[in-house]
């Protein structure tokens, strides 16, 4: 019936976060697909090494290479540093026995790029010598399924602390008993702890499976320090769940907490560094992988489990990992603490009477 | 007053939900707030409970330990069963162990959930959920007992149950301050406040109230509305002359509890 | 004068539980009729046969003299407790999709409202909404109209009001029925129907259904006091005020009183109706 087509449109229109969903949403993901989804890569950091350095930087051509570094006194354990740190994703070694190339075999995309443009590059520029060594380190096989996992394994925690968190408190609000605990002898932060408590932990037990099934099943490796990671994900949760009571404090329904979730969840999962690699993206949106929690997550531990990077070279994940988990989880308790406790004290109001004491009347 | 709002202003935003609003409540006895929707009478309960601070005016109440509360939704778990609703509420207030099964023994003998300790609070009827919402309210022995809208949409039998779980409570020394909307409600308080617009427009034993009725009230019949300051009573209408003179073909009446807080609200409206 | 919608010994049943049983009931021109009963009591499976938005298990159910039909429900104005107003829409929206909807699009907004007609629905207090949800089912002009719990939690006032429109509506030729549990409401009523466990347990004017059913009143300086003995005691004692009300035997409240020190007047008086409700119901369920 007409009038049903017609009272449904009223209705949508006044409902402003679905309308974002449905019509901001789509042109977002456009442009970010746009500028962000790059399966060809350019500007690969390349650092070159060896006696020969020189040349062979000239032959390492923008704009699929990006040489970072020129070095001709360090060798083959310099550029494999550099690889495992992931300042370079391509290293040329050059000097006696011929150059060695070797490539981060966990930028997979980057390495294809790379060995089809060494491919042509050599040939053309020194034709008739043999071709350069090439070694694909910590993926040998550039096995897609070692670098999905953990990178998978962080969606699933965002996943779990974003919108289950949410929800999870969301919930208390709706059915009013968040009302309730404020009139118990509750501090704000018994409560707020309380709640986040048990999704950490669920979310912990839920991180272990998915690594261990991700190296039973995928045979993915677990190269690195245990501790690194678990104080990579502890970091990365705290961020995630924050996020998850912030969300709630600004929803009154399940509803729109899953609409908004829903809204952060998704630039996560397309300019994390998940799928398409952060240095393919256009500037003009790169900059957003570098605000979002699960880029760096991603960092810390495709380079623990794949690349067994120590934590020195980690500081800049782990430390923005650590300030947006402060910058986060404190807004959250801020505002939430607003719902469980009066703001401030005003001069003439006064609680008084503890038990015994009558009222000045 | 031993507990209770004195003369509290509240403001949210922009806008004032209480003006001078005084609600005492006192050991052994029931106070009443009655008010339409939207006439502050939630805002009352939260400024008792501290959930929100006044504006101007005082607050008297007991440390939280010593204050039970129901707000006007829910009150309990639904995803937690009865008894562990209780359990919750016993942690909360730190009721030791033998205090903590004496008191929810005789929680759920009074409110008659004995038999269904195991049954999810969501799977409880709608009364039922009340009665345990106001049990668990009472299970630490609170000295002030706080309660939003308590019997809004519950049927009769539990609605009068909950009135004597509420009656027990005074009995037993607790201060209790319900909200209500119905008017029959009001009757049973041994304070009543009428609250509109955020404003106290009477207030008193339902007696003082009733005595306090200015002018004179007369029924009439028929079918167009004899005066402007006049309502429907079943079939006739109830006629109010504030200044004393009943118009002709109105039979001068004695003016019940319901005819005092409709003249009130009507005389508030004016002012 | 031919009922407008009536019921004569309907019952439903689904699967084996048995939601109304042997109702009869009857709704005529110019008359407000009140069906009373706790939720679950089978007052809203009544309507929906009424309605015939379910087809009855035994016995009929007439709407206007005939089976309920499509054609026939839009005759009928039926206000549900949630008011049926779309929250996000403005008054004068939603009482163009209901127009609309019955066949009467372009019919200007009811005057009593109009004051409101850009207000989102969502935003008007409660009693404003239940006058607009009233207003927006009047507004095709039905014979019935089917009212459920029209004036609870909206206050004195506002329900006072609310009644002047339900009335006026009776007044000029509408028959209603309003289905409530709230005693209030059913006090306005012409006359009730009451039910219980789905079967109707009285019938008749308020007074008629109190009959002569009594409580002793409580009068004393102590009524702390006294509730605790009378409560103690197991007799049903309810505070009201600066009196207690007892729905017992005057003697067994005077031996409880006296034998606890407390010195009171007792009175016998005619219970009200909440009282007389809550003795039928229970007397119900024991049977």
């Amino acid at each position: 019936m007409w009038a049903m087509v017609v009272k449904e449109f009223r209705e949508l229109r006044r409902d402003h976060r679905t309308v974002a969903m449905m019509i901001v949403l789509p042109v977002v993901l456009l442009v970010v697909f746009g500028y962000a989804a790059n399966f060809k890569v350019h500007d690969i950091p390349t650092a070159v090494f060896g006696p020969g350095a020189r040349q062979a930087a000239a032959l390492l051509r923008p704009p699929t290479f990006r040489v970072t570094q020129v070095d001709t006194a360090a060798g083959e354990s310099a550029a494999r540093v550099q690889l495992r740190d992931g300042q370079a994703v391509v290293a040329v070694v050059t000097g006696g026995g011929g150059p060695l190339v070797l490539l981060d075999g966990t930028q997979l995309f980057s390495v294809e790029t790379a060995e089809t443009a060494l491919a042509s590059a050599v040939p053309t520029a020194a034709p008739g010598s043999p071709s350069p060594r090439e070694q694909i380190l910590f993926n040998p096989d550039l096995t897609t399924s070692w670098v999905m996992v953990p990178g998978l394994a962080g969606l699933i925690l965002v996943f779990i602390g974003t919108l289950i968190t949410s929800l999870g408190v969301v919930r208390e609000r709706q059915s009013g008993t968040l009302e309730q605990l404020a009139v118990m002898p509750f501090r704000a932060w018994d409560v707020i702890a309380g709640k986040i408590a048990p999704y950490l932990m669920v979310a912990a037990v839920d991180l272990v499976l998915v690594i261990v099934i991700g190296m039973s099943v995928f045979h993915v490796p677990f190269a690195g320090n245990v501790a690194v990671f678990a104080l990579g994900a502890a970091l990365f949760l705290l961020v995630t769940l924050g996020m998850g009571v912030l969300i709630s404090t600004v929803s009154q329904n399940q509803g729109q907490a899953i609409q908004l979730a829903f809204m952060i969840l998704l630039p996560q999962v397309l300019l994390s560094g998940l799928i398409f690699p952060v240095s393919s993206m256009a500037a003009g949106v790169r900059w957003i992988s570098y605000i979002l929690p699960l880029t760096y997550f991603i960092q810390i531990s495709r380079g623990v489990m794949l690349k067994a990077v120590p934590i020195s070279a980690l500081g800049e994940p782990l430390g923005l990992l650590a300030v947006l988990a402060v910058v986060v989880l404190g807004l959250a308790v801020i505002r939430f603490r607003r719902d469980l406790a009066p703001a401030g004290r005003t001069k003439q109001a006064r609680a008084v009477a503890r038990a015994g004491e009558p009222a000045a009347a | 007053m031993r507990w209770g709002l004195e003369d509290v202003d509240v403001r949210r935003g922009r806008n004032v939900a209480l003006a001078g609003v005084t609600v005492p409540a006192d050991p052994s006895r029931i106070t009443v707030v009655i008010g339409g929707d939207g006439a502050g009478k939630s805002t009352c309960l939260e400024a008792l409970t501290g959930l929100l601070e006044p504006a101007a005016g005082a607050v008297y109440r007991p440390a939280k330990e010593r204050i039970g509360y129901v707000p006007a939704t829910a009150g309990l778990y639904a995803d937690l069963t009865v008894q562990e609703n209780l359990g919750f509420s016993a942690d909360a207030y730190r009721l030791s162990g033998r205090e903590r099964s004496r008191k929810a023994a005789e929680i759920l003998d009074r409110t008659g959930l004995s038999g269904a300790r195991r049954r999810l609070g969501g799977q409880l009827s709608g009364g039922m959920q009340r009665k345990l919402a106001v049990g668990l309210a009472l299970l630490h022995s609170p000295e002030l007992l706080v309660l939003d809208e308590p019997t809004t949409g519950v049927d009769p039998v539990s609605r009068v149950e909950l009135w004597r779980l509420i009656g027990q409570a005074a009995a037993a020394g607790t201060a209790v301050v319900v909200t209500t909307t119905y008017v029959n409600e009001a009757a049973r308080a041994a304070t009543v406040i009428l609250l509109e617009a955020g404003k106290v427009l009477a207030s008193g034993t339902p007696d003082d109230i009733l005595s306090g009725v200015p002018g004179a009230v007369g029924r009439a019949a028929g079918a167009g509305r004899p005066t402007p300051l006049s309502w429907r009573r079943g079939r006739s209408w109830r006629v109010w002359a504030p200044a004393g003179r009943l118009p002709d073909g109105v039979q001068p009446v004695q003016p019940d509890f319901d005819d005092a807080v409709v003249i009130a609200a009507l005389a508030g409206e004016g002012g | 004068m031919a009922a407008l919608a009536e019921a004569r010994g309907a019952s439903r049943r689904f699967g084996a539980f048995t939601a109304v049983s042997g109702a009869d009931l009857a709704v005529t021109r110019g008359e407000v009729v009140g069906l009373l009963g706790a939720n679950g009591a089978g007052k809203t499976t009544l309507v929906r046969l009424l309605l015939g938005l379910l087809r009855p298990s035994d016995g009929a159910v007439l709407l206007f003299g005939a089976a309920p039909s499509v054609s026939s429900r839009r005759r009928v104005g039926y206000v549900p407790q949630t008011l049926g107003l779309y929250a996000g829409l403005t008054v004068a929206e939603n009482w163009a999709f209901t127009a609309t909807a019955f066949g009467n699009s372009g019919a200007p907004v009811a005057a009593g409202i109009a004051a409101w007609r850009n207000e989102l629905a969502g935003s008007l207090p409660l009693g404003v909404q239940r006058q607009v949800a009233f207003a927006v089912a009047l507004s095709h002009h039905p014979e019935l109209l089917i009212l459920d719990e029209p004036t609870s939690g909206v206050g004195p006032l506002r329900g006072a009001r609310l009644w002047d429109d339900i009335r006026q509506s009776a007044d000029q030729g509408a028959g209603v029925l309003v289905t409530t549990h709230n005693m209030e409401e059913a006090e306005q009523c012409d006359r009730l129907v009451v039910m219980a466990g789905g079967r109707v347990v009285a019938r008749g004017t308020a007074a008629e259904i109190i009959g002569d059913r009594t409580v002793a009143q409580v009068r004393c300086d102590d009524t702390t006091r006294a509730f605790a003995l009378l409560d103690a005691g197991h007799l049903p004692v309810q505070a009201h005020g600066t009196t207690l009300r007892v729905g017992a035997p005057a003697a067994a409240v005077s031996g409880l009183l006296a034998r606890g020190g407390v010195d009171a007047t007792i009175e016998v008086v005619p219970a009200n109706l909440e009282e007389a409700f809550v003795a039928m119901v229970a007397g119900q369920e024991a049977a």
